[in-house]
């Protein structure tokens, strides 16, 4: 029986197996394509303690300081992004996310205009298993209410005053201005338009093109290779 | 997940090391090609007479068992294989820049790689070889603004023959394996015949 394998030479053996392995490739599935596997005892333990989030004068702190040990990610469309985005963002559509080459190592902080698609994109990152991945509390719209609309206190305690001082400055920097607590409560149609930061020259976080101008939003690969 | 790679993607050392781990792997590269008989002239250049095929078959070998291993790695799931990158297409330039490769390799006797451990062991016309990928080199980038134009014409996306024809991954790993049984056997055949042709 195993007369005939035993009369070969090493190398047509070789090749024997190098057949059999690609025969065996024909049913393989070496990209992990779509399907995923989620731990959902974590994710439910990070959900509950709300570990997840960031909240708007946090990444405001970080984004005055120039921090760079994170990337912030905008999920709007591009035309949106186009119309306002936070600073030192960058424009990747939910769309393309999976497809982005975001690391798996990399600290990402996601917002969209509320909270319900950088919810969806959380999980969707840490099924494909990114490990540090965050949510900007509020999306958008907080950000709006509390950096760079903030409210402050009609009649001021000094330690609110103070608190105030930071608020207005945090403001400032980003291109608003604060309302009084009266008009907030009055409802007061917000967003009298956002003037440009003061900082035009806040520097991109990390090494991905802005693709303000219309480009394709999924990150240049660094040139790599032999 | 801990042991997925690509480690360098997964953040799992940085890149100084990252260049020490290319150099370890470039030695190792060299000291293969040496032991296969790359680093002779003579050798590597009787492919071209078809009497002496070692190159292809080597070549040819270490790109089936690379691409088994990729593919049953990525099967089994210890690596990613939409995180290895891949060279971006540029169809006409590289089909142009290998062309001008391959004359290179009649003409002067050595391909990058096998001049480099060449020149590890002393032979002087790998020397001389490297110095003119030096030169050449050196004008490219002087030409560069002239041949950009050129040099990124096409896609510029990373084309696969699965992705571009729509084929079966598997597909593609089989018949490359077959091609690679079917080009040793025919290896073989003219070595025989060129090998009496010659003596």
């Amino acid at each position: 029986m195993s007369g005939w394998f035993s009369r070969l030479t090493l190398n047509q053996k070789l090749a024997l197996a190098a057949i059999a392995l690609g025969a065996g490739a024909l049913f393989a599935a070496p990209y992990p394509g779509s399907k995923v596997t989620l731990d959902a005892r974590e994710l439910a333990l990070v959900v509950g303690t709300e570990a997840d989030h960031v909240e708007a004068p946090e990444l405001a702190a970080w984004i005055i300081e120039n921090r760079a040990d994170y990337r912030l990610v905008d999920l709007r469309t591009e035309k949106e992004f186009a119309t306002y985005s936070i600073p030192t963002a960058v424009n990747i559509p939910m769309s393309v996310l999976p497809e982005a080459g975001l690391g798996r190592q990399e600290k990402l902080v996601l917002y969209s205009e509320g909270g319900i698609h950088s919810a969806q994109a959380w999980m969707l990152l840490k099924a494909l298993g990114h490990k540090s991945v965050y949510m900007l509390k509020g999306g958008l719209d907080e950000w709006k209410d509390q950096v760079v609309f903030p409210v402050l206190a009609d009649d001021p305690t000094p330690a609110q005053r103070a608190r105030d001082e930071r608020l207005k400055a945090m403001s400032a920097f980003f291109g608003g201005q604060p309302r009084s607590a009266a008009s907030a409560a009055a409802g007061e149609p917000e967003t009298p338009g956002i003037a440009a930061p003061l900082t035009p020259a806040v520097p991109k976080v990390a090494a991905p093109p802005s693709p303000a101008g219309g480009a394709k939003p999924a990150v240049k690969k660094k040139r790599e290779g032999c | 997940m801990a042991m997925t790679a690509p480690f360098f993607k997964y953040g799992m050392f940085g890149d100084e090391a990252s260049l020490v781990l290319a150099f370890l792997i470039g030695i190792g590269f060299g000291f293969f090609l040496e032991r296969a008989g790359f680093g002779s002239a003579r050798k590597l250049v009787s492919q071209f007479y078809l009497n002496d095929l070692a190159v292809f078959k080597v070549m040819f070998t270490a790109i089936v068992t690379a691409m088994l291993g990729v593919t049953y790695l990525g099967w089994i799931g210890w690596l990613d294989l939409s995180l290895v990158y891949l060279v971006p297409t540029y169809l006409l330039p590289q089909v142009v820049g290998g062309l001008l490769l391959g004359v290179g390799f009649v003409v002067g006797g050595y391909c990058p790689g096998t001049s480099v451990a060449a020149t590890a062991t002393g032979r002087v016309d790998g020397l001389v070889y490297v110095l003119g990928i030096f030169a050449g080199m050196f004008a490219f980038a002087e030409l560069y603004p002239f041949l950009k134009g050129f040099y990124l014409s096409g896609s510029g996306e990373a084309l696969t023959i699965p992705g571009t024809f729509g084929l079966p991954y598997g597909l593609v790993v089989f018949a490359v394996v077959l091609m690679a049984v079917g080009g040793f056997y025919g290896a073989g055949l003219l070595e025989k015949k060129f090998a009496a042709a010659g003596e």
